[in-house]
């Protein structure tokens, strides 16, 4: 049995490469066919938020990576509900298609589950 | 014990030398390091070219003598490298880059090589930030 | 399964100790190092948080950062040289660094 890993993402996507490296170690893991996680949080959340605009800084659009976690494999991706709340983002229009909103107790039950956990 | 071993911020970072301390603290408790894996600013530690003054601990060469003298396996991802400016003799080549400062006993590799450490060792450890 | 979390930003800057603790177990304890370490600062906002905690919460905090600081352990606190932090890394499942 592969061992598992969660990476938990806290950077906001438009504050240099860290948002896009969390997630390449996903899209490698997941590339491995091993079993990878994902979870947002505090201003991790913000790379859900829609409507993103990558050409208004001249970037690359992040959003093609994360909507492309499901063809790499990686279907368990999870935001912490309170870090999206605190921010004014709602669990019901996040940029990303099933995206599992998590409380507290529900991150913490989410952490055990994982063998390994990065967070970036 | 195997321990992975993954470093995320440049040499001048105190989590720089934290890694090291707890890298040293492992071998001398008789435990295994199975990879050194450098990854975002963590790729400067391989530099060759950073100047440390004198009075000052210089944490990229006491990083490659402690590779060197237990003889790890110390890769840094090479897209992390590329992209700030770490290169060894291949990558310099292709990128018509004029310095190389990537050399013995670091490895570039890809991000592969983590996921393979974290699923050899018994835990991954993780230094990064400040 | 528990999990050790690591801190080392400063927690009057930061806001990884809020959430940290926010999703800390009962099985799960912190090892504070580098700036973190200034969450023991006396009469501070932040060490009255953690006081309030001191029932259940497991707390380890790197001692050279502690010196460096000239900073004082909590009764309730253990302070850790480097051996130790590798036999944290092994009693706990895991470790979780909030880099």
């Amino acid at each position: 049995m592969p061992k598992s890993l969660l990476i938990i993402s806290r950077q906001a996507p438009w504050s240099g490469p860290n948002a896009k490296e969390a997630l390449d170690i996903v899209l490698a893991g997941g590339a491995y066919d091993l079993p990878i996680g994902l979870m947002f949080m505090d201003d991790g959340v913000f790379q859900l938020a829609p409507k993103q605009n990558a050409t208004a800084l001249q970037q690359k659009n992040l959003m093609a990576n994360l909507q492309a976690l499901s063809l790499f494999g990686v279907d368990d991706v999870y935001a912490c509900h309170h870090s999206l709340a605190e921010r004014g983002i709602s669990p019901t229009s996040l940029a990303v298609d099933d995206v599992q909103a998590l409380s507290a107790d529900e991150v913490r039950i989410l952490i055990d589950r994982f063998d390994q956990v990065i967070t970036l | 014990m195997k321990f992975a071993i993954a470093l995320y911020s440049a040499a001048h970072s105190p989590s720089s030398r934290r890694a090291l301390r707890f890298a040293e603290a492992a071998l001398a408790s008789g435990h295994e390091i199975v990879r050194l894996f450098f990854y975002q600013d963590g790729v400067h530690n391989a530099s060759s070219n950073v100047v440390t003054p004198q009075d000052e601990q210089d944490l990229t060469q006491q990083w490659a003598a402690f590779v060197s003298h237990h003889q790890l396996d110390g890769v840094v991802c090479i897209a992390a490298a590329l992209r700030r400016g770490v290169l060894n003799e291949d990558e310099a080549a292709r990128y018509q880059r004029p310095a190389v400062n990537l050399k013995a006993p670091w490895e570039l590799s890809g991000l592969g090589q983590l996921h393979d450490a974290i699923q050899s060792a018994d835990r991954l450890i993780c230094f990064g930030g400040p | 399964m528990s999990t050790l979390h690591v801190l080392s930003h400063s927690p009057f800057s930061d806001t990884r100790l809020g959430s940290c603790l926010r999703i800390l177990g009962t099985d799960d304890a912190l090892l504070l190092c580098g700036d973190a370490v200034y969450a023991l600062q006396p009469h501070s906002s932040i060490l009255k948080t953690l006081e309030a905690k001191s029932d259940t919460l497991k707390l380890f905090v790197l001692e050279e950062d502690l010196l460096a600081r000239n900073l004082e352990c909590l009764p309730w606190a253990t302070c850790v040289d480097y051996p130790r932090f590798v036999e944290l890394s092994i009693h706990y499942d895991k470790v979780n660094s909030w880099l």
